[in-house]
This record gives structure tokens, sequence and C-alpha cells, in this order.
């Protein structure tokens, strides 16, 4: 997949996962930090996110050394899911 | 929606088991987990129409491969009732080492095992109970149970802190405290004894395991999601 393609669609999963109301993907960052950012997101958040990723695309991000690398920013993330999903 | 699915972790004997057969009478799907006595869980598990699992919740990787079984089975798990303890009294000066780690790693770890195995589906679905047994040792402490006591207040406050995490997911966090309860355990005990325990008792009486299944129930129902981060006490006026 075309990482392009990714970042538009990780950030669609997002405001879906999260419920984010009045947010389009074009309105996020795709460098900025996801949580403790902009989005008024906190690390609680960050579970259901992890769950959906997780369902969505078969990965895995197994504790808080992997979340911090993976929640980095939505560019980060999307490096994350290429290298590891299945 | 389907049938709700619960784990009940020492689930073959005691106040475990009726726990998991309460459970199960009120209609849901429940898996009864056992260590060690098979016989126990064999006869237990014929008792109700439900599973038995064999794990050592004190062990991380047996607690993970039990909740994977249940979730290949069953694609969801919405109840967890963090049950199995152990006792091994005395006091402290005396006390070996190895018999606060046991108590330790089977009483408190096993509940960080079991809850975080369980989050997952749970956040997944926006939905969860998690009921945590806990005892009066932790609220009054008692001589010859500081490793006891130690244990299941770190459950407690567990407890509670794991309730303000969750509490947006719609998942709730409680535990319930038994008092002096009528098992195996108490049955044997000498009429002197017995007759001590009685008088410290307000309502003159031991419990019953069922009485205890009932606080279960009531906080791993829908009626209770408003609830959370809390212990009721099931101790006859106890403590």
């Amino acid at each position: 997949m075309e990482k392009d393609t990714l970042v538009d669609e990780l950030k669609a999963l997002i405001i879906k996962n999260l419920k984010l109301q009045d947010i389009a993907p074009a309105d996020i960052d795709t460098a900025a930090p996801l949580f403790g950012g902009g989005l008024g997101l906190d690390s609680i958040d960050a579970l259901e996110l992890v769950v959906g990723l997780e369902k969505t695309y078969g990965i895995r991000i197994p504790d808080e050394d992997v979340g911090k690398e993976a929640f980095a920013s939505v560019n980060a993330l999307a490096d994350y899911v290429l290298r590891n999903k299945k | 929606m389907s049938v709700p699915v619960a784990l009940v972790t020492g689930g073959t004997k005691g106040i475990g088991k009726e726990i998991a057969l309460l459970l199960a009478a009120k209609g849901m799907r429940v898996y009864m987990n056992f260590s060690t006595d098979r016989d126990a869980a064999d006869a237990a598990g014929k008792e109700f129409n439900g599973e038995t699992i064999q794990a050592d919740v004190s062990d991380q990787d047996q607690v993970n491969a039990m909740v994977d079984t249940i979730m290949k089975k069953e694609d969801r798990l919405d109840i967890l009732v963090n049950n199995a303890g152990i006792i091994r009294d005395g006091l402290l000066m005396l006390m070996p080492a190895k018999n606060w780690h046991r108590v330790m790693e089977v009483n408190l770890n096993s509940v960080f095992y079991c809850s975080k195995a369980v989050l997952r589906p749970m956040v997944g679905n926006r939905w969860g109970r998690i009921i945590n047994i806990i005892s009066p040792s932790a609220l009054m402490g008692r001589a010859g149970q500081t490793n006891y006591a130690a244990s299941k207040g770190g459950v407690l406050s567990f407890t509670r802190s794991l309730a303000r995490e969750v509490a947006r997911y719609g998942i709730t966090v409680n535990a319930v405290s038994p008092g002096v309860i009528e098992t195996e355990l108490t049955r044997d005990m000498e009429a002197r004894i017995r007759q001590e325990f009685i008088s410290m008792i307000p309502a003159g009486r031991f419990g019953t395991p069922k009485e205890v299944a009932r606080a279960v129930s009531f906080l791993a129902s829908a009626e209770a999601g408003y609830i959370t981060g809390e212990y009721l006490s099931v101790d006859g006026g106890l403590t």
C-alpha cells in the first residue's frame, strides 16, 4: 500500500474510532503527536485506537514503548503499520 | 446480542463455584477456571451448563493462553471475576519469604495478568465488568495475615485505579469483600474458634457462598453500570 493512501486511511480511522466531532482528515497534522496535542486526545483515548488498529491491520501494539513510537504522529503510525501489518 | 461470556478464576470450589453457578443461572456463558484439582473441576463442571478451563493464574503465559482459547470460541469476554486466592498465614517475624511471594503471585499478580488480558476485548466492545474478590483483612488488617492483607489491599487499590482508566469505555471495576463464609475451610473449624469468630460478627452467623455470589452478580449486571471503583462488603457487619 502507498504510504499516502495509508495516511489518509489512518486519519479516517482515528476520526471514526475516537468519534471525533467536527474534525476532518485534513485537520489532522500528519507530523504532530496524536495524543496530548492539538486533537485534545489523552492517553486513555489511545486504548481504543490500539484495539481498532490491531483489528484493522492485524498488528500488535504490545506495550507503551511501542505505543510511544507508533503514536508519535500519523506519519510514524503509518510507518509502524507498514512495517508490521500482516 | 449474543449471550455475555464470563470467566471466574478459581471457579470450581467454594465461593468461586457459587459465583460461576449463579452467573450461569442468570443466563451467561460461564468459564470456571481451575489450576490443579481436575477432579473438583470435573465435578463442578457437571453441575452446570458451562465450561471448565485450566490455567495457573499466577503465570502470565497460561493466563494469555486461557483468554485466547475463550476468545477463539466465543469472540467476546464480558465479565471477569478475579476470585482465585490462597492463604499462607503466619506471623511476619517468622514468615518464610516464599510464603510472602507465593501469596503475592496468586492473589495480586494474577489480577494484573487476567485483567490485562481481558481489557482488549472489553475496550473493543465498549462494555465490561471486572469484579475482584478482596477480604476484611485488606480493610482492617489481621495478625498472621500480613502477606494476605497486603495482597488484597493491593487488589483494592488496583481496583480503584483501573476503574478510572477504563470508565469511559463502559467497563466497571469493583471489589467484593466477603466476611467469614461457610466453606470447606470454615466447616472444619474448631467449635471454640468458630464461636470466637461469630462473636465478632454483628449478624451473629457466618455468610453463605450464595450471599457473596449475589453481590458479584449485581455488580456484573447492566443495572450496576454507574458503580465503579467501589467495594461491597458482604460480611454481616464485621467491618
